[in-house]
């Protein structure tokens, strides 16, 4: 039998296992493909690592990144897209690069840069799950992290300035909801009625921005519009998470 | 925008023969062959300073009349503003495809190939210094070919690719130019 796998990843609240993206693509997947995953929630103690999350420990294995574990877990025969044909494998790398290119910046933006949202939500969040004096510095770093990752993709030289950037970032990621609600459809999932990889990029990006509550929530208002969408992520959570969130 | 398309449309480029580095060149070729596609006359003019003349930075762009814009994406609207678009047969399902295919040829290939301009020390080294400095005297070329070098080892490092190695680049390349072979299948062009 396999060995056990454990995986590190940030916690949840507001309803959802997690509220980081990366790590409910990785469980979400680990749902979906029936991998017996081991969920370790990184705490306020000095146990293990908190960078680079979400972490796939196994016996000899240490993957981080959620290409990387999607890639060892399908190796290890959970595979949650063994029923598509290769035309709709190709369309699953298309709309995963659509989603971190167009959706991806803003929704670091309304989680990291924003400022209202950032110290009112994301910061507290965070800091409390991070053992001190390390939650003085991390919330901070991941913040730049997200702001670089911004201004590196779409800021135009030599004027690395956020507010033009920010226009554009919030445009994109509209258009990129209305894409993705337009190829949902009225379909259960993205590939008829068995989630695959895609439903867990999708999943994972959208469940936090439509759950988590923020003061300045432009994106989530567009999200809520677009009931398609709402109703997949409500499925998925009902469907493959309820057992998990018995006692919040 | 609502005057006609002008004979003398011209698009600008780097240096084709000594300057042009291949990621430059494909978006180049792109907005070349998008012209073409939809019948509009263009003249290509290859300035050494054609990075710098561009309005966003980016090559290549187009000047059309008393306008300049620069980038596929923008050229693309437009050229739609005045009324010539290549996809207006599509539906709204595929036009999404057609978007998360082109973020995909942007993602991977795009990124690939910055990759292999500027992280891989023996294209450094024997082929981009050389080249993106040429039409520069010493030591002109040396500092902007760092300059570049260091912007883009930035960049990569902000999505993720800094860690990367080389084998695991060409796999990805791998896995998109499959993705993008099953979806043409045997048409002749994407969509039709």
């Amino acid at each position: 039998m396999a060995a056990p796998l454990e995986l590190s990843c940030w916690g949840g609240g507001w309803g959802l296992p997690s509220v980081h993206s990366e790590s409910l693509v990785v469980m979400a997947y680990a749902k979906f493909s029936g991998a017996p995953l081991k969920v370790n929630v990184i705490d306020n103690t000095w146990r293990g690592s908190r960078g680079d999350v979400p972490i796939l420990t196994t016996e000899d294995n240490i993957v981080s990144q959620p290409a990387k574990i999607l890639n060892f877990l399908r190796k290890q025969k959970y595979n949650a897209d063994y029923e598509l044909s290769a035309k709709q494998g190709a369309d699953t790398l298309a709309y995963i690069a659509l989603i971190e290119e167009k959706l991806l910046p803003a929704v670091l933006h309304t989680f990291w840069v924003e400022s209202d949202n950032y110290f009112t939500v994301t910061k507290p969040w965070f800091a409390s799950r991070i053992p001190f004096p390390l939650s003085l510095i991390l919330p901070g770093r991941m913040s730049k992290g997200a702001l670089n990752r911004i201004l590196l993709t779409r800021g135009e030289p030599p004027l690395y300035h956020l507010r033009e950037v920010e226009a554009q970032i919030y445009r994109d990621a509209k258009e990129c909801l209305n894409l993705l609600s337009n190829r949902l459809g009225t379909s259960q999932f993205f590939f008829g009625d068995t989630p695959s990889t895609l439903d867990a990029y999708v999943f994972g990006f959208l469940a936090p921005l439509y759950k988590v509550r923020f003061p300045k929530v432009q994106l989530q208002e567009h999200l809520k519009q677009l009931s398609n969408l709402c109703r997949f992520c409500d499925d998925i959570l009902n469907s493959y998470f309820r057992l998990s969130l018995g006692d919040g | 925008a609502a005057e006609p398309w002008p004979e003398n449309a011209t698009l600008y480029q780097q240096l084709k023969g000594e300057q042009i580095l291949l990621s430059d060149n494909a978006a180049s070729l792109a907005v070349q062959a998008f012209l073409q596609m939809c019948n509009l006359p263009i003249k290509v003019v290859c300035r050494a300073n054609a990075e710098y003349m561009s309005p966003s930075g980016k090559v290549p762009f187009i000047h059309v009349g008393n306008q300049v814009v620069s980038e596929l994406g923008p050229i693309v609207q437009f050229v739609k503003a005045k009324g010539h678009s290549l996809s207006d047969g599509l539906d709204e399902v595929q036009k999404a495809e057609m978007k998360a295919y082109m973020e995909l040829v942007n993602n991977m290939l795009l990124t690939a190939e910055l990759y292999l301009q500027w992280c891989d020390e023996a294209t450094v080294g024997e082929i981009t210094h050389a080249r993106y400095g040429s039409p520069y005297p010493w030591p002109l070329n040396h500092i902007l070919a760092y300059q570049k070098q260091w912007e883009v080892k930035r960049k990569m490092k902000a999505i993720g690719w800094g860690n990367k190695t080389l084998d695991q680049v060409l796999e990805d390349v791998d896995q998109c130019c499959q993705a993008l072979s099953q979806r043409l299948g045997t048409q002749p062009y994407f969509f039709n």
